[in-house]
């Protein structure tokens, strides 16, 4: 009596595994894996186990810490830190300009990403053409952009989404020009012989067909935008939890700075959720979701 | 066709047309002052400022300080991330019992730990080295521990069929199936350490090309600037390049590491 065989794509290839209980599988595959693999509960004591090494971490730097110094300061004295900057407003105003900057730059990457990618991906004269100054141009670290771009634009907001933008771009543009090149010929077919207008051929046919790339292109450019935000503050001093950091590490006070890379922590998980979420509204109807390949 | 007339038809001239374009119609509108920026030099004006930096021996303790740092950074932190991926992907226990602690602390820009690490170590090459290796970690153990845990069940089978021991198993079977997607791991660290070693030069350790660029900028030198940021970019190129051949030369083709291309 053999089990009901199910196939999964994974990372491309596909993994046909025994779908049948713990029971059987248990003797299958002695190395444990088996029951994470067929069964994938949702619950959330393995998630909360999987915690175990960072909790007795940080009792450790509890106990150990003392609340004087000035390199490890116990976990107890952030939460004073963070209360701190959360009474006289400074904390509120930081997180509020980092995720301005974020979206805007995001937001930016993204409409430019696509529209590039669109006419990259759909004439291989065009993608030939400009890949050299776009391997170029990405090639230059984001890092080293921030000076340039302080010294001809200033330290203003447009500077850090100037610089967000570049560093976000290049992931949503690959993706989108992979999507159009994957696209099926025969809903170009369809729309050829449906006999729809260039608008309407793009409006109905490529953009739904190309939404789970550029979505995919953002679900990767996304962390690259928090950490690019957040740098750009730490160089500039602009405002935002990054230059809050910076600001707090200059005036000696590390409580502060380590309460600060777990808001930082926060808002990049919180990014990723937000996102998580608006990927399973967006492909609510499609099977496959978006392709997670990545 | 002559192997010579091929060569000329693998450039990619419209490239390169389009990119000497964009060049031309900078320096146009410097020369005109179409451009309203102060300190935006002409592509003209930057070569003479890398011959400068070149000839006045600055330009190559610099990159060199920023190229040794990220090599020894990369291999530090590949030795530890496969090392600690291998026990993850092979030990179900130890995954079980940590995976979430190790995705949360991911879960951190890295970026934020620069200025701790500041705190910690002040001025030195220590907070640099400690800021390559731990950004170079993260990418090599994730891939290793997707690498090893996707070996590709047919293959565990064939392990038990051929009933070869846990040691054998591992050592024939398991890690050489995971090495592409280790390689690709390594790859990304790669240019991951470059970029977090520039960071860590502009704003702690005083060395390297990231502090020239720092620099360059206070001096309001900007051929200067724009020179340093070319060859961080070189740099980057170079090490990719350098990586895919070495990659491709030492392993057969299927595991050089392409792929994944995410920067």
């Amino acid at each position: 009596m053999d089990p009901p065989l199910t196939g999964e794509w994974s990372r491309g290839r596909l993994t046909v595994t025994a779908a049948t209980a713990a029971g059987p599988n248990r003797a299958h595959r002695q190395d444990g894996w088996d029951q994470a693999k067929i069964t994938k509960r949702k619950t959330w004591a393995p998630r909360l186990r999987g915690l175990l090494p960072l909790v007795m971490l940080l009792s450790v730097w509890e106990l150990a810490g003392s609340p004087g110094s000035p390199f490890f300061p116990p976990p107890s004295t952030w939460g004073s830190a963070l209360i701190g900057l959360w009474e006289n407003g400074a904390l509120v105003a930081a997180v509020v300009a980092t995720l301005t900057t974020f979206c805007i730059g995001l937001g930016i990457a993204t409409v430019l990403g696509a529209v590039l990618g669109l006419v990259v991906g759909g004439s291989p004269g065009a993608d030939r053409a400009m890949s050299p100054t776009f391997e170029f141009a990405r090639a230059m670290p984001p890092a080293a952009m921030v000076p340039i771009a302080t010294l001809l634009l200033g330290y203003d907001e447009t500077m850090k989404v100037t610089v967000v933008t570049l560093a976000a771009i290049w992931a949503i543009l690959l993706n989108t020009r992979a999507g159009v090149r994957r696209i099926d010929q025969t809903l170009l077919d369809a729309a050829r012989s449906l006999q729809l207008g260039t608008v309407q051929r793009i409006r109905k046919v490529i953009a739904p067909a190309l939404l789970p790339a550029v979505f995919l292109g953002v679900r990767v450019a996304a962390p690259i935008a928090v950490v690019i935000t957040l740098l750009v503050e730490i160089l500039t001093h602009l405002e935002g939890v990054g230059a809050l950091i910076a600001q707090s590490q200059r005036t000696f006070q590390p409580a502060r700075v380590y309460a600060l890379i777990v808001v930082a922590g926060a808002l990049s998980l919180l990014v990723n959720g937000v996102l998580g979420v608006v990927e399973s509204y967006v492909f609510r109807y499609r099977p496959g979701k978006a392709g997670r390949s990545e | 066709m002559t192997s010579r007339m091929r060569w000329l038809h693998w450039i990619n001239w419209p490239g390169l047309l389009i990119m000497g374009l964009f060049a031309g119609a900078w320096e146009a509108a410097v020369r005109w002052s179409l451009l309203d920026y102060q300190y935006l030099p002409a592509p003209s004006a930057i070569a003479p400022g890398a011959r400068t930096l070149l000839t006045s021996g600055e330009l190559i303790p610099n990159v060199l300080h920023t190229v040794l740092v990220t090599l020894i950074g990369w291999s530090v932190a590949s030795a530890i991330g496969i090392a600690l991926g291998l026990l993850l992907g092979l030990c179900p226990t130890a995954y079980r019992y940590s995976m979430t602690s190790f995705e949360v602390t991911k879960a951190i820009p890295p970026i934020t730990f620069v200025p701790a690490t500041l705190l910690i170590f002040g001025f030195s090459l220590r907070m640099e080295l400690v800021i390559v290796v731990y950004v170079g970690v993260w990418p090599v153990l994730i891939n290793t521990i997707g690498g090893v845990r996707g070996v590709q069940v047919e293959l565990l089978d064939v392990a038990r069929m051929l009933r070869m021991s846990r040691h054998d198993r591992v050592r024939k079977l398991i890690v050489p199936a995971a090495i592409p997607e280790i390689m690709v791991g390594v790859r990304l660290a790669l240019s991951l350490c470059l970029v977090l070693a520039v960071v860590a030069e502009m704003v702690g350790n005083p060395a390297g090309v990231g502090h020239a660029l720092v620099l360059a900028q206070q001096a309001l030198q900007p051929e200067k600037m724009f020179a340093y940021v070319l060859s961080a970019g070189v740099l980057g190129i170079t090490f990719n390049a350098v990586f895919r051949s070495a990659a491709a030369w030492i392993l057969p083709s299927p595991a050089s590491g392409r792929g994944g291309g995410s920067p």
